[in-house]
């Protein structure tokens, strides 16, 4: 496909066309495909809920404590149900699913900065001025494709009133649902239902003369929109946004994070693969005491509920839960009693989803500030999900301008994360 | 490299002379009061009188009102676009060339001519960026003169909406962005609203490019300066993407590696890249060793030292430095508001980045990757390069941005895509001759864009009806007639804005910036430091209101505040054109919705349709406004009352267009059986058909 296409490029110089041909041919890339073998999961995911802690998240406070350090503050260690991994004493329900976690203590970037922080640790690549990376949603439903006959997307963004794909065909954006328990914008009809199939009939009647008189796919592609649109409200899957008939509705916690992770688990068993769930507040440059105190056990709450309640319904296994931020925050507490950017050293978790549960990856020095040990880039990190999620790491798309990409920017997948 | 438009310039002359004896018979015909006609030129208006330049070259004046009052109309838009003689020779020219292709083609010639309704629907979307009020429409389809279409053309060309909408264009294109996305924090206001009062001047687009890669100083200094200092950081992006938008190649591949499908080079990427090298667009960028060796930023463009100055001075103002907290807003103020401020300084130079290859680190001199390296005799870089690029000479100038204004007009660029397309580009295009000549007619209006888009909307393929079928491919078309388009996002919420609060949306101003750049304006020669402290109280004053960057200059004098633009609302739903909003518009917003760019990357605006579109059709508080219970559409026909004229009503003010007999039997019938719920279900499906959208 590579060489018909190369080949087909009226700008395409003969210079490449031979170097890529000779790439192809003589076994250059033998040792790609190799690698490309060994990348693939054993037991994919069908699912992946990644939950984005926004502003940047202390390691220290977390997953990455040190104990009797003074650049502690006020959080102290716990120990947790797995021998020699402890955890921040904001924690104490997820201590108690150590065995399901695996901890990364090794996460290091360069980008200091949020923005290309978080970008880089939704998209596994450097943001750049010059093209839009897809995030893992997009990317995912453009190599794994979407169950036919799903009414719901293949993917959604929680916490966000906007989404793309990237370079990626705009139909692959994530639906983006900006509040979890405000279910999906504009989806209360402004007339009884009678009426409203009245007003749909003579649209569609009026719109067919249009439609059968342009051979556009662009009003086409509106009236099988409308018609998605008016399945998806005929439907019950709307229900899967709908969190008030959910008995364990405050096991998760009435917050966004909470109520986020109790859509997810909801969209999951609808079938959406991939649900990002944004978790704001994290950035404390002020007060990261009264920052924890408050941020802290919302995300313990509903992550260690998450995982019972998958666990319970038999969804932990297919279901890859990430846990992530940007970078982590400075061992040194500032002026303000906050903690500063620090994209050195940071923590990430990943559970489910054939996680192998129970241990810590990467290791920072005694005071948090540097990897010592099993470092992972924000790229590896990425990679690390797609691998869960059965993604063929090499497989090569092209974006419109013609620039080739893969799954995560060569990232290596930390596969020894998984059982 | 650019043979391709000299081979042509032979062919294109000889056509030329054939046309050319067209061109004398196209002098408009002037019609006096009492009916007696006179071939002559538009030269000017002077008083009471309109200059006529006549057979023979002699300019005579005639005075005004013994014109006809078409005539009278006709000198007043003149008196503003300049005569059309050389536009209708132009807009005929291009049709000539269009046609000897068409029957090369096979195909017998333009697409149907448009329908008044289709047409004045068409150019008022294309020109001020809305649909046509209903008074609009009818006003256009009951007249009767022959110059009708030439006539609302111009008039449309003199009005606000077409500077709000070709901002848009260039909006998406220039990335302009409030936030200053590469640099967090920072606004933009200034800038963007430069771009709003440059197009409503008609400023020509190379002036605009020259003033942008020349600037100096900061967004309130210059707003110009906001072009080279959206990218403060990130140098080698803002050069690929200069590259894109100048030039309409895509060097970013070369940026790290050799290019895979082009002859680029690295070191032509970073040759080119080093017009801005010594390009400072940050206070960082330039640190000078003190007496002790430590290294201190400087401001740009200030007297040395001014920034230890103004320190000092803030601490006699109780500014304690070494309190984070309160100092943080001044350290904002000084190194990030005022600092990011352009400057050239022989002492600094971008080296390729050490990540890239065998030539990381190293520093390239600059050199052009196509024409003539432009002497330097004095000039700083960028002044070479922007007399460089927007000379007569340069192969590509031109022609890209005639290439992108074509593609505004009828849907499709004649090459593709438009911020990429081949040095050797007469191979990849079906039209190298309209190509070539529609480069150069962009050069004779120099840079004129209302010129230019007046000579389009004037052609015979322009005004027919869109190709019925998708073409396959922008190499092959052959231009019967433009593409089939869906609005863009600005254009439907503009329309949806029209709908919902009528033609004064069009003079509504919302972020101007003006209040922002009044506070970042200060001349570090000769202003006070008191009365720069007073700049900086009133910036931290606002902190909270992303320090006033959205807001309008109190009108008062004497005391610097900011106010909120006064503008209707629906709920919190400002009722203003996407111009107007934040750029680019809220997440959530409809304007996201359909597809606006996030202006990160250029030419970024989607088409698509999506689930959450229709169901804001359906369902959103916009639509509920145009078909709810207190639907402005149906208040609007109240003063009509047979059942007929109020079907037709509908039919004009959605769609713009006369209603077919039976759909016209239809509304009757939902209107005799409902009332005026008929009239709300009858809206609210033309919002919903799918026609809505379209651009026919």
């Amino acid at each position: 496909m590579h060489i018909a296409e190369l080949a087909s490029r009226d700008c395409a110089s003969r210079r490449y066309f031979m170097r890529r041909t000779a790439l192809f041919s003589l076994g250059v890339g033998l040792s790609y495909t190799q690698l490309a073998n060994a990348q693939t999961a054993p037991k994919k995911a069908k699912a992946l809920i990644y939950i984005f802690n926004r502003g940047g998240m202390s390691h220290l406070d977390t997953f990455d404590p040190k104990e009797g350090e003074a650049l502690m503050g006020k959080t102290t260690a716990i120990s947790t149900n797995v021998a020699g991994i402890r955890f921040g004493d904001k924690f104490e329900k997820l201590a108690k699913h150590a065995d399901k976690l695996a901890v990364i203590n090794g996460m290091m970037s360069f980008n200091a900065e949020h923005e290309r922080g978080t970008y880089q640790m939704r998209t596994g690549y450097n943001r750049i001025g010059t093209i839009s990376h897809p995030t893992v949603g997009p990317f995912a439903e453009r190599l794994l494709g979407k169950p036919s006959g799903q009414i719901l997307p293949a993917s959604v963004l929680v916490g966000e009133s906007t989404s793309n794909a990237g370079y990626l065909d705009p139909k692959y954006s994530p639906l983006p649902i900006a509040d979890p328990s405000g279910g999906v914008p504009n989806t209360t009809l402004l007339t009884e239902t009678e009426r409203f199939d009245k007003r749909m009939s003579i649209a569609n009647k009026l719109g067919e003369q249009f439609v059968a008189k342009y051979n556009y796919a662009g009003p086409k592609s509106y009236v099988e929109y409308y018609d998605q649109a008016t399945k998806l409200l005929r439907s019950n899957e709307l229900s899967a946004f709908d969190l008030t008939g959910e008995s364990n509705r405050e096991a998760y916690g009435m917050t966004r994070v909470g109520q986020g992770c109790l859509l997810a688990r909801r969209l999951v068993e609808h079938g959406v693969r991939v649900i990002e769930v944004i978790n704001d507040g994290w950035d404390m440059h002020v007060g990261v005491d009264q920052g924890f105190a408050d941020k802290g056990p919302q995300l313990d709450q509903a992550v260690a509920a998450l995982l019972e309640d998958l666990k319970a319904k038999g969804l932990l296994e297919s279901t890859l839960v990430a846990v992530a931020t940007e970078f982590g925050r400075t061992p040194e507490i500032n002026f303000n009693a906050g903690r500063d950017h620090h994209s050195i050293a940071f923590s990430t978790l990943l559970a489910g989803g054939g996680v192998k549960g129970g241990q810590v990856w990467g290791k920072t020095d005694k005071q948090g500030k540097k990897v010592v040990e099993g470092k992972v880039m924000p790229e590896d990190w990425v990679a690390t999900i797609g691998y869960g999620l059965g993604i063929n790491l090499q497989e090569t798309i092209f974006a419109p301008n013609g620039r080739p990409f893969t799954f995560s920017d060569k990232g290596k997948p930390v596969t020894q994360l998984f059982a | 490299m650019f043979y391709a438009s000299s081979r042509f310039a032979h062919r294109l002359a000889a056509t030329l002379v054939a046309v050319a004896s067209l061109s004398s018979v196209h002098a408009r015909v002037w019609t006096s009061a009492d009916g007696r006609p006179l071939a002559a030129e538009f030269v000017a208006l002077q008083g009471e009188n309109v200059l006529l330049k006549i057979a023979g070259g002699r300019t005579i004046p005639v005075p005004l009102a013994r014109l006809s009052k078409a005539d009278q109309e006709a000198a007043g838009r003149f008196a503003i676009l300049g005569d059309d003689t050389a536009t209708m020779r132009s807009a005929k020219m291009i049709d000539a060339l269009l046609a000897k292709n068409l029957v090369k083609g096979g195909i017998r010639s333009f697409n149907q001519p448009l329908p008044d309704d289709l047409f004045a629907r068409r150019v008022y979307l294309d020109i001020i960026g809305r649909i046509p009020t209903r008074e609009e429409f009818q006003s256009f389809a009951e007249n009767s003169r022959p110059d009708k279409r030439e006539a609302l053309i111009d008039e449309l060309l003199t009005e606000p909406g077409r500077a709000s909408h070709l901002f848009n264009y260039f909006a998406d294109m220039f990335r302009l962005n409030g936030n200053a996305d590469f640099a967090p924090g920072q606004r933009a206001e200034p800038y963007i609203q430069w771009w709003k009062d440059e197009i409503a001047k008609n400023t020509h687009y190379d002036v605009m490019v020259r003033e942008m890669l020349t600037a100096n100083g900061n967004i309130g200094q210059n707003p110009a300066s906001g072009f080279l200092l959206r990218d403060a950081g990130m140098e080698f992006d803002a050069f690929s993407n200069f590259g894109q938008i100048g030039l309409g190649v895509d060097l970013s591949c070369a940026q790290c590696h050799d290019h895979p499908f082009a002859d680029w080079v690295m070191s032509d990427f970073y040759e080119m890249a080093a017009y801005f090298g010594n390009t400072q667009r940050t206070m960082g960028q330039y640190a000078v060793a003190d007496s002790m060796g430590m290294k201190r930023a400087t401001m740009p463009n200030a007297p040395d030292g001014w920034v230890d100055s103004f320190r000092k001075f803030a601490q006699t103002k109780g500014l304690n430095l070494e309190d984070p907290d309160a100092s943080r807003p001044f350290n904002f103020f000084v190194n990030n508001a005022l600092g990011w401020n352009i400057a050239d300084n022989a002492t600094m130079d971008h080296p390729v980045p050490t990540t890239v290859g065998e030539i990381g680190g190293q520093v390239f001199k600059p050199r052009p990757i196509v024409g003539d390296k432009p002497g330097t005799g004095g000039k700083t870089r960028r002044e070479a390069l922007a007399e460089w690029l927007t000379a007569k000479d340069n192969p590509r100038f031109a022609l890209v941005i005639a290439n992108r204004m074509w593609s505004r007009a009828f849907g499709r660029a004649l090459l593709e895509p438009v911020k990429d397309f081949p040095l050797e580009w007469a191979k990849a295009t079906g039209q190298p001759e309209v190509t070539a000549f529609v480069a150069e007619e962009m050069k004779r209006v120099n840079y004129d864009l209302r010129e230019f888009m007046r000579i389009l909307y004037n052609t015979k393929a322009y005004q027919t009806y869109a190709t019925a079928a998708e073409p396959a491919s922008t190499q092959n078309y052959l231009f019967a007639g433009p593409v089939l388009r869906r609005m863009r996002a600005e254009q439907a919420w503009d329309s949806f804005m029209l709908l919902a609060h009528g033609e004064q949306i069009d003079e509504i101003k919302g972020r101007d910036g003006s209040f922002y750049k009044e506070l970042l304006n200060v001349n570090f020669e000769k202003d006070s430091f008191e009365a720069i402290w007073s700049k900086y109280e009133a910036f931290k004053q606002n902190r909270g209101r992303g320090y006033g960057s959205t807001m309008i200059l109190a009108s008062e004098s004497g005391s610097l505040s900011g106010v909120e633009p006064d503008v209707p609302k629906l709920g919190n739903l400002e009722l203003i054109r996407a111009s107007e909003m934040v750029q680019p518009a809220p997440g959530a917003s409809l304007v996201d919705t359909f597809g606006q760019s996030d202006r990160i990357i250029t030419d970024q605006h989607t088409y698509d349709g999506s689930v959450p579109q229709v169901l804001a059709l359906m369902n959103g508080s916009i639509t509920d406004r145009l078909t709810g219970p207190t639907s402005k559409v149906v208040e609007d026909l109240k003063s009509l009352d047979a059942e007929e004229d109020k079907v037709r009503g509908v039919f004009f003010t959605i769609l713009s267009r006369f209603p077919s007999d039976e759909e016209q039997a239809m509304g009757v019938e939902m209107l005799d059986s409902y009332g005026d719920d008929g009239i709300r279900d009858l809206a609210w499906a033309l919002i919903n058909s799918p026609e809505f959208l379209f651009i026919q």
